[in-house]
């Protein structure tokens, strides 16, 4: 080949690719079709969300009257009850996790309620100086249900020595108080969530069905893949297992200091996960409209085949991967991680599956970046 | 003139696609260019940027001490900024031995601001202001929630920003509006300068290989491994910059990293680098048709880098807004403020001066910010859409290209 011959084709590769993706800019097309997104929003709305929250505030009423009886009385007995009751909210949390919208997003609910590792430094100065406010975005990582788990779990390894700082500590009234805190912000925050989507926030949801940014349908497909690639994905399995680091970091396994919950509340929001795709009611097995219809509605297909069944079967995948994990992912990460790392790449295949393939099929622009960590 | 650039800058790129595939150096006008930045006299390197890796470690130092709640106080970040030799002022105890500063580079090129003094001033007092602001406005709100007309903490995700009464983090607009202030300005209209590449006997000691007392390079080599080191001055492989470019600083090297992972604009890092190395190669050479013909490419495309990123930060900022979360798009739009101060030092090569003067700049800031009631928390999209447009306007890309990664 001459040189010149080169260099033209040369030039008409640069050129083909500038305009290509000149091209690839070109503005979507708002999808235009008949699936009736307004019963999708109304299935989301009433079968699930709502009752999901409503079974979920109930939890925290009886979380925070456990934290009363255990403060009013700190015993070891009291102490047993309330962590089991921790243990079911916590549990429950993860079926309204996923839904970061309205109400929830404006007081960034899920940051509240379950950023780990929880900080205990700082939970052990602000319980020293007997001053803190919840409301300051600053304090995450010292509230919620991480910070529940390092006071009812994390404090000494026994549960007479826990006891002991509720009763015989200098700062015992302190951390009585501390405690108290925790769990009342847990059930006033869900409250005002469920009271929200009551009384304004349902029919606003259910009444904005256009096919635009922000749209329901748009928005909460976006906080549900987001939930699903961050919340889940990373947080309770990549992260731990040192997929985005040099070395596993057991310490950030959700519920560090119980430790032996990790793979329910990960499997929980697997399922609640899953459910809500297929538009499962909640505590049912009755479905109505959701992801699954509607891809099935337009037809999707990959590679020949049935979209939703491509994403339920990978569900399905996880889901038997997680089964195989230790109660206790710390021990997991530390016996044997490449579990933990395979189990990280099924779900993560479904993150493909959800993010680009459904989304493009449904003409729904992901509205989530990375942040240059800055 | 638009035309002979664009040839010169087709056949530099023709060059870098056949270089790969070729054994002996590429040519251009007699030109040889090496495949790194690396240039040797008599068997020792030439190549020589500290005093710009030095001013990047400072302003890395001091951007993150504005957030160093306890510490930090106002003199100790003007200390930080208009750094003198000895003073204890950084970390790192190089910095504090060495003779540079911030302050005497911030808005100084001979081009722009070496018969503006009025100006420059007024850019260096904005820069201070922000200092002295974030102390006396931001610190002592370190734990209250911020509110319109409050300064304080927000939520940015699991993040916490700190923001002023209007919504605007001091260290973000600080940070960015230094990259045109002091590494874009002192790049595009001091370094890169004809009137400085060729000041006093700068040509002719460079014909004759005349180096400077005690070195290994020619003064005009210097000045433009200078313009060189303000990109790649903290590079882990200097004369291969771009295996980690974007990862080197947190200034005109990490938004150049940015910019290039669009597919709209991903050849930037290699144009701007290309150039570098032929321009370096052609003053070796003594061609300075070529030489500057590469000057006009690195000024366009790191005009380019800023005008991107700018855009980038608003649209990502509105998307935010139109979802309703207000507050979620201020780390986004702060960015962005400083991004569009920066413009102000960006370099039209059809000119020979800014894309945006000053009048322009402050207009398009002023809307960003000061013509809202309570700043950022009634900014609304279309202003920030009018804003992006004003900016794109100037270039050949459109706000959709630079608005989003992809």
């Amino acid at each position: 080949m001459s040189y010149w011959k080169l260099v033209s084709i040369v030039t008409l590769l640069f050129i083909a690719v500038a305009c290509s993706s000149d091209n690839g800019d070109a503005p979507d097309q708002p999808l235009n079709d008949s699936f009736n997104r307004e019963a999708m929003l109304m299935n989301w709305a009433d079968n699930i969300i709502v009752p999901a929250y409503t079974s979920f505030v109930s939890k925290t009423t009886e979380l925070n009257a456990a934290t009363t009886v255990f403060t009013e009385t700190p015993s070891e007995e009291n102490l047993i009850a309330l962590r089991t009751i921790w243990v079911s909210t916590y549990i429950e949390f993860q079926n309204v996790s996923m839904f970061e919208i309205g109400k929830a997003e404006e007081v960034n609910f899920r940051n509240r309620m379950n950023i780990y590792p929880t900080n205990a430094n700082k939970i052990n100065d602000f319980i020293a100086e007997g001053t803190f406010n919840f409301s300051l975005p600053s304090t995450i990582d010292a509230q919620g249900f991480p910070a529940l788990d390092y006071m009812l779990n994390g404090l000494a390894e026994t549960d007479s020595e826990i006891v002991a700082f509720y009763t015989t500590n200098e700062n015992a009234a302190n951390y009585l108080e501390y405690l108290n805190a925790l769990s009342e912000t847990i059930e006033t925050l869900s409250i005002t969530l469920l009271n929200d989507w009551n009384e304004n926030f349902r029919d606003s949801f259910v009444s904005n069905t256009s096919s635009s940014a922000s749209g329901s349908v748009d928005k909460l497909a976006n906080d549900y893949i987001l939930y699903y690639e961050k919340a889940l994905r990373a947080g309770k399995i990549g992260i731990p297992a040192g997929v985005f680091s040099n070395d596993p970091l057991p310490e950030n396994v959700e519920a560090f200091y119980k430790k032996d919950i990790s793979k329910s509340l990960a499997q929980q929001a697997l399922t609640a996960s899953q459910n809500f795709f297929n538009g499962i009611y909640f505590n049912s097995s009755q479905q109505g409209e959701s992801f699954r219809t509607y891809l099935t509605f337009l037809n999707s297909v990959k590679n020949g085949e049935d979209l939703s069944g491509l994403i339920n079967a990978q569900f399905e995948t996880a889901k038997t991967n997680i089964e195989e994990l230790n109660v206790n992912f710390v021990s997991q990460i530390e016996t044997d991680n490449i579990q933990m790392q395979n189990t990280y790449d099924e779900l993560q295949r479904n993150v493909i599956f959800l993010k680009v393939d459904m989304l493009q099929a449904l003409d729904i622009n992901v509205d989530y970046v990375d942040t240059d960590g800055d | 003139m638009s035309k002979y650039l664009s040839l010169l800058f087709f056949s530099s790129v023709l060059f870098i696609s056949c270089s790969s595939d070729d054994d002996t150096p590429p040519v251009e006008d007699s030109v040889e260019v090496p495949l790194t930045y690396s240039f040797e006299r008599d068997g020792v390197s030439t190549v020589s940027f500290s005093g710009q890796t030095t001013r990047i470690l400072m302003a890395g130092e001091l951007v993150s001490a504005m957030r160093n709640f306890d510490t930090a106080t106002e003199t100790s970040l003007q200390n930080m900024f208009a750094h003198e030799e000895g003073a204890q002022d950084f970390s790192d105890s190089d910095l504090n031995t060495s003779d540079k500063s911030l302050r005497s580079k911030t808005a100084a090129s001979f081009d722009y601001f070496s018969a503006n003094t009025a100006e420059s001033t007024a850019i260096k007092e904005t820069f201070e202001n922000y200092l002295t602001a974030q102390i006396n406005e931001v610190f002592p709100n370190e734990n209250t929630l911020a509110e319109p007309g409050v300064a304080g903490q927000i939520a940015d995700g699991s993040s916490t920003r700190y923001v002023n009464a209007q919504g605007l983090e001091y260290n973000q607009a600080f940070a960015k509006s230094l990259i045109g202030a002091l590494m874009a300005d002192q790049m595009l209209n001091n370094y890169l300068s004809e009137e400085v590449l060729n000041e006093a006997d700068n040509v002719s000691n460079n014909n004759n290989d005349i180096t400077e007392e005690g070195k290994s390079y020619t003064t005009m080599e210097h000045k433009w491994d200078e313009a060189y080191g303000y990109i790649y001055g903290t590079s882990v492989n200097p004369a291969n910059p771009n295996e980690t470019i974007g990862e080197d600083d947190k200034f005109l090297n990490e938004y150049t990293g940015q910019v290039n992972r669009d597919s709209d604009f991903n050849t930037i890092a290699d144009e701007i680098f290309e150039a570098f190395k032929l321009g370096r190669a052609a003053i070796v050479a003594k061609n300075y048709d070529v030489r500057d013909a590469q000057a006009a490419i690195i000024r366009q495309k790191i005009s380019e880098v800023i005008a991107v990123r700018g855009i980038y930060y608003l649209q990502q900022a509105k998307n935010k807004i139109v979802a309703g979360n207000q507050t979620s798009a201020f780390h986004a739009l702060s960015e962005a403020y400083g991004f569009v101060y920066s413009l102000r030092f960006t370099r039209n090569n059809t000119t020979g001066e800014s894309f945006f003067d000053s009048v322009e700049v402050n207009d398009l800031i002023n809307q960003l910010l000061d013509d809202n009631e309570n700043g950022f928390w009634s900014l609304t999209p279309e202003t920030i859409d009018s804003v992006s447009e004003s900016i794109a306007a100037k270039f050949d890309f459109t706000v959709s290209q630079a608005g989003s990664v992809d």
